[in-house]
């Protein structure tokens, strides 16, 4: 295997601390959305559904360059907000975070979903009706039966996080060592000549974590299942 | 339904027929970006003159191209913003070596805000993002950080430089204003350039001279009109054109 560079390790660093990142600002929202969609009836529903889904269906580069257009200088948050605060997001590691957590956040919320489905609404019910508070019951009955899809919303969230390409590149740039994630990397020698060695090996280390994430995933549900 | 189902593949299949017409006049032009007006007017002049021909411009970051061709992408005409990739495919065998020839020449300049201070390389130290096309695969981009090298501030400039696929991207993060500046060939900026201005030239003392070599591949060589192109833009009103488009032609 060729000597990585520098800003190649960067890359994988980078590309893990995104990802890690992105899952876990995500996961709060993640859960509310999830539990707005199963247990509550509210106006706008479907709406909310489909613009939670929406990045699953658009092209990466769309959801990308709708967030360069609204957080950039000239974007109506960009401007009127992040500037008065002195907050410079795109091309920074940050705005990698949101692309991906934005292209991620349907694969967490339906996995979330799905989890919380198999929940039994008579043990929510009766939990209220023995005195316990919203936020007890979320707690005590929610969170805990729907663990299974909590954790697997996660990892699926992290894996894609780690490919994000798309949204990546237009909101983060391809800034080496600050914003350039594996696949940014790859992408860089792909299109140069001679650089095919260095995007196999990029690609290798990408299969590595890729294979290691999803035996992972795999080995908790058989541990869950068994722990049921 | 049946019926239908069996005239939507009729139809599926007389659609993927049509898809690729194989035309015998098929020109394909693989061109630096920075070329993108000045190749595309070069190609509708050619056209008027033999209309048969039909042209298809490939317009990329010239590293991007020349690896297109090494894997074999259809080709017949080359046009380089460097000698680096037209040499890496001569090398190749890719590139026919009758050929070849410079057609024009660039200068490297640094865009940015109006009123942004900065006069020479070394204030450049102080922005926060400067794009630059990514040295790998962008001529724009290796010019450029030879600059930076040669001008001793690489260090300095260590995780602010935002590597573009092309340089007409570096323009465009400059022009929205998501970069402090950029690093672009002059004609780009000149032509271009809406909310940035040129800054300063980069001292020519930094880089090696931007130039377009041109050159036919190996496949083109074999169609007279690929050979007819290659002529047509070294012509008196090939040369017209590129300096219209604002690069030095001798």
């Amino acid at each position: 295997m060729p000597l990585f560079s520098h800003s190649d390790y960067l890359a994988i660093l980078l590309s893990l601390k995104v990802a890690v990142v992105a899952t876990l600002v995500s996961l709060p929202f993640g859960f509310a959305v999830a539990y707005l969609m199963t247990f509550r009836r509210f106006p706008g529903k479907v709406g909310l559904d489909v613009i939670v889904n929406l990045p699953l269906t658009l092209p990466p580069v769309v959801v990308g360059y709708l967030l360069l257009l609204l957080l950039g200088q000239q974007g109506p948050i960009g401007k009127w907000l992040l500037q008065p605060l002195g907050i410079k997001l795109i091309f920074t590691w940050k705005a990698a975070v949101i692309g991906t957590a934005v292209v991620g956040f349907p694969l967490m919320v339906r996995s979330i979903r799905t989890g919380m489905e198999t929940i039994d609404r008579r043990l929510v019910e009766a939990s209220r009706t023995l005195g316990a508070r919203w936020f007890d019951t979320v707690m005590t009955v929610i969170v805990p039966l729907s663990v299974r899809g909590i954790i697997a919303g996660s990892i699926l969230m992290f894996a894609r996080g780690l490919g994000e390409f798309g949204a990546t590149i237009i909101v983060a740039g391809n800034i080496p060592g600050v914003t350039q994630t594996i696949p940014l990397a790859i992408y860089d020698y792909v299109s140069s000549p001679g650089g095919d060695v260095m995007a196999m090996a990029l690609c290798l280390v990408s299969i590595s974590i890729s294979v290691v994430v999803l035996v992972f995933h795999e080995w908790l549900s058989r541990r869950m299942v068994r722990a049921d | 339904m049946r019926k239908i189902v069996g005239s939507l593949f009729l139809v599926l299949a007389a659609v993927m027929l049509c898809v690729v017409p194989v035309h015998a006049g098929d020109l394909s032009i693989s061109a630096a970006a920075s070329l993108r007006e000045a190749v595309t007017e070069l190609g509708s002049a050619f056209s008027a003159k033999s209309p048969d021909v039909r042209i298809q411009n490939n317009f990329a970051a010239s590293g991007a191209l020349a690896k297109q061709i090494e894997t074999g992408a259809p080709a017949d005409v080359f046009f380089s913003a460097n000698v680096k990739w037209m040499d890496f495919l001569v090398e190749k065998g890719l590139i026919d070596k009758r050929y070849t020839t410079v057609v024009a020449y660039n200068v490297l300049v640094f865009v940015g805000k109006p009123d942004l201070k900065a006069k020479t390389m070394q204030d450049l130290v102080k922005l926060e993002r400067i794009a630059v096309g990514s040295p790998k695969s962008v001529p724009a981009g290796d010019y450029a950080v030879q600059a930076i090298k040669k001008a001793g501030i690489e260090k300095q400039l260590e995780g602010k430089l935002v590597m573009g696929k092309d340089v007409r991207e570096c323009l465009m993060y400059a022009d929205r204003g998501e970069v402090t500046g950029a690093f672009v060939y002059k004609t780009d900026a000149e032509q271009m350039a809406k909310n940035v201005k040129i800054l300063f030239i980069v001292p020519q003392g930094l880089y090696p001279k931007v130039t377009y070599p041109l050159g036919v591949t190996a496949a083109g060589a074999k169609k007279p009109e690929a050979v007819a192109y290659f002529k047509f833009a070294q012509s008196a009103e090939g040369k017209k054109i590129l300096a219209k488009h604002g690069f030095i032609v001798e």
